[in-house]
């Protein structure tokens, strides 16, 4: 937990403590990334506004190592902030002030267990994914997802032929069931885009239908 | 036909009328030009007057000189001839008496008369030369009067001379008297024509006028010069002036030269420079105060969480402590998510405010929009025992719209008639036509007093401060409502009436058409009294009744 504000951070330490997760904080920007390093935890929430380095930076120097799942917490929803933020590689956002039940939904959907559905291995165009293993490769080149972006290409191959509103994923991949920001996957598609398409103006793996949302290229 | 062209006669009369009420130029060259037109003409008849009289007396001068002179030759010229005692020499010192006038004055119009008073009977009759355009009836008795009776001066008189064409030619006719010695004596009669002085005086007059006409145009022209140098930077001041009213507030003049006319150019940019530097401030302090309630808005944020989590937990955790604490952390819980919501609302109105809203419009069918709503709704009516009715649009209801934003409209409508209609059916209305879509929310509660229905959408307003408020919202609701609808092109507007209702219209336009005719009428058609409101709203059509008891809430 980075955070600056260390009563905002003791009381989400308190909420998550009492939902059986252990937390651990980190105050200051600067010193996040090393905490990081030494902490390993399974999940990073991640205050925008930070003296010593902001959040973004952060974000996106944690997402050079890792694909550990990345929430941020911001008090502006309107800004370019949350963009910016979800480009640097954060897997989804809460806006200030928070429900805790919902921040704690958040965090357990982006913990879960990815339960593998159909077969072992998917197809789309000339990318494989093996769900078990958790890895998708292209020939035999292994491209590395975060597990978000695993988890968004997996729901999209399971079903090639269903097209995928932006709201179906939303709520597949991020768990909101109410209409949240659909930015979130728009930007999301954007990340996986550049890792599995070849090239991803023209993209092949992941369409998009226009004016419906998403669906799995056709297998090659 | 008559009527058309009288009328267009009447506009060309019109016109200059207008120019003349509203053009300074035209008015200015209008009295210059009329003004030396008097004046020219007034010198002209003058100075053609008094250069005909001039030009008359001078020639007179001439007349009577040149007379006195051939009448002298003449008369010395018979007194030395012998006196002539027969007849035919009588007759022959006539005739020479003639040739000798005629040949020593310029003129051949001469008569001559003989005085029957003072002559002998041989005296030979009148003489002239044949054929000329002067007879005796021309002649005054007047004039021959006093040429018979004074011998020893010359007399004259103006005369008409028949000319050519018989146009009468001005002249001047001069008598004398003139002596055949021992015989009798002659009135004789020289006629000059004026002809050559009519002629230039003519020339003259002609000139005048000629010079007169051309100094009309060329003071006009002076005046229309002059005028418009001055006009020009006038209406250059009004054009200006206009755009600076139109909200330009980068219009200013060009200034040229130290004269008044940049003088008022100065005062005019120094004017406009004032008035831009003040709207800036203001705009500017605008601008800090809006970004100061979003600055606050967003501190009170971080804040905010904390307590809130705090009070969650609290709360989560009531059931172990004693009564009163119980009570305390749940007044808690519900007071900091009002205080959320009050600051989100907040923010909202500041992001209006600042003009930062941006829509994100999907092609949406209104219909489905009001139906989730009314879905979404139907706890909190069945909670006030309250009947939604709801009656989608009949065809093609679909408009490019902001969904978040038109649901948060419509919750609040409808929230509303939950809270203040008095436990009647509420009418939930969406209706369609090619410009615009409609929603009405009507209910039947205890409505409003117009002065009230007109301040509903004031930011923070109550109609009645000591009313329960149920359902809590931040007096900021249909401020946001109206700002929603406003960001679509839309309006919402209301009706209502102390103890029968209320009705609220959001109107939509179809993507940028401008609405022409709004698809539902703002006054309800049905007045039903409260108490019968279960009579009311049996729609015809697509109705939807939620009044079952809803399931348990996720």
């Amino acid at each position: 937990m980075v955070d600056d504000d260390t009563a905002l951070a003791e009381m989400i330490g308190i909420v998550l403590t009492g939902d059986g997760f252990e937390t651990s904080f980190c105050a200051d920007g600067a010193l996040a990334i090393d905490a990081w390093r030494v902490q390993k935890p399974d999940l990073v929430l991640l205050d925008l506004m930070l003296p010593g380095k902001d959040g973004i930076a952060i974000c996106r120097e944690i997402r050079e190592e890792s694909g550990v799942p990345i929430i941020m917490l911001t008090a502006r929803s309107d800004t370019t902030d949350v963009v910016s933020g979800l480009e640097a590689g954060a897997d989804d956002y809460m806006v200030k002030p928070f429900n805790p039940k919902e921040l704690v939904a958040r965090i357990r959907t982006r913990l879960r267990p990815l339960s593998p559905e159909g077969g072992k291995t998917l197809r789309v165009a000339d990318v494989e994914i093996d769900v078990v293993a958790h890895e998708v490769r292209r020939g035999g080149e292994t491209i590395a997802l975060t597990p978000l972006e695993f988890e968004l290409l997996v729901a999209l191959a399971s079903k090639p032929q269903q097209v995928f509103t932006r709201e179906q994923l939303l709520e597949q991949v991020w768990g909101y069931h109410y209409k949240a920001d659909t930015r979130l996957v728009n930007v999301h598609v954007q990340r996986l885009r550049s890792k599995v398409e070849l090239d991803p103006d023209n993209p092949r793996v992941v369409m998009t239908v226009r004016g419906v949302g998403y669906r799995a290229g056709a297998t090659a | 036909m008559s009527g058309t062209l009288g009328g267009r006669l009447l506009s060309l009369a019109r016109r200059p009328m207008r120019a003349w009420r509203h053009s300074l130029l035209f008015r200015t060259v209008v009295i210059a030009a009329g003004a030396t037109t008097v004046a020219i003409v007034i010198g002209t008849v003058w100075a053609t007057l008094a250069i005909q009289s001039d030009l008359f007396d001078a020639r007179k001068d001439q007349v009577l000189a040149e007379t006195k002179r051939a009448v002298d030759f003449t008369q010395t010229s018979v007194n030395q001839q012998p006196t002539a005692t027969d007849r035919a020499a009588i007759q022959q010192l006539g005739n020479s008496m003639l040739r000798n006038l005629a040949a020593s004055s310029s003129t051949d119009l001469i008569l001559g008369f003989p005085i029957a008073e003072v002559s002998t009977p041989d005296i030979p009759s009148a003489f002239n030369i044949y054929n000329i355009p002067l007879a005796e009836p021309m002649l005054t008795d007047g004039l021959r009067e006093q040429v018979r009776t004074r011998p020893e001066t010359q007399w004259y008189q103006s005369i008409a001379l028949p000319g050519v064409d018989n146009r009468p030619v001005p002249g001047i006719v001069v008598g004398q008297q003139l002596e055949m010695p021992n015989v009798g004596f002659y009135e004789v009669y020289l006629a000059y024509p004026l002809d050559d002085v009519a002629e230039t005086v003519r020339f003259v007059q002609g000139a005048l006028w000629a010079m007169g006409l051309a100094l009309v145009v060329i003071v006009g022209g002076i005046v229309w010069l002059v005028m418009r140098s001055i006009a020009t930077p006038v209406s250059d001041v009004s054009r200006a002036s206009a755009r600076l009213a139109a909200g330009d507030l980068s219009a200013r003049l060009e200034v040229t030269g130290e004269n008044e006319l940049a003088t008022l150019a100065r005062a005019f940019n120094r004017m406009a420079d004032s008035l831009e530097n003040q709207i800036r401030e203001l705009a500017e302090l605008s601008l800090v105060q809006q970004r100061f309630v979003s600055d606050v808005s967003h501190e009170l944020r971080t804040p905010l969480t904390t307590i809130r989590l705090a009070a969650g937990v609290l709360h989560g955790e009531r059931e172990g402590f004693d009564p009163i604490t119980a009570r305390s952390a749940e007044l808690l819980y519900d007071q900091v998510a009002r205080f959320e919501v009050l600051l989100a609302d907040l923010l909202e109105i500041s992001r209006y405010d600042a003009g930062s809203v941006e829509l994100s419009l999907e092609e949406i069918s209104m219909s489905d929009v009001a139906e989730q709503v009314a879905e979404a709704l139907r706890q909190v009516a069945w909670e006030h025992d309250t009947e939604l009715h709801f009656t989608g649009a009949v065809g093609d209801d679909v408009i490019p719209m902001d969904p978040r934003r038109v649901r948060r409209i419509l919750r609040n409508l409808v929230g509303n008639a939950i809270e203040h209609g008095e436990e009647h059916p509420i009418d939930i209305t969406v209706a369609q036509n090619e410009t615009a879509v409609a929603v009405g929310v009507r209910d039947r509660g205890l409505g409003m007093r117009p002065e009230h229905a007109a301040r509903v959408f004031d930011r923070f307003w109550r109609a009645d401060p000591s009313r329960k408020r149920t359902l809590g919202g931040s007096g900021l609701g249909l401020a946001i409502a109206l700002g929603d609808a406003k960001l679509h092109g839309g309006t919402i507007e209301v009706w209502s009436e102390l103890g029968v209702g209320t009705h609220f219209v959001v109107t939509l336009p179809r993507g940028e058409q401008t609405i022409i005719e709004p698809p539902i009428r703002l006054e309800p058609l049905e007045r039903i009294a409260p108490a019968d409101g279960s009579a009311a709203g049996s729609s015809t059509r697509e109705t939807l009744v939620v009044m079952h008891e809803p399931e348990d809430d996720a």
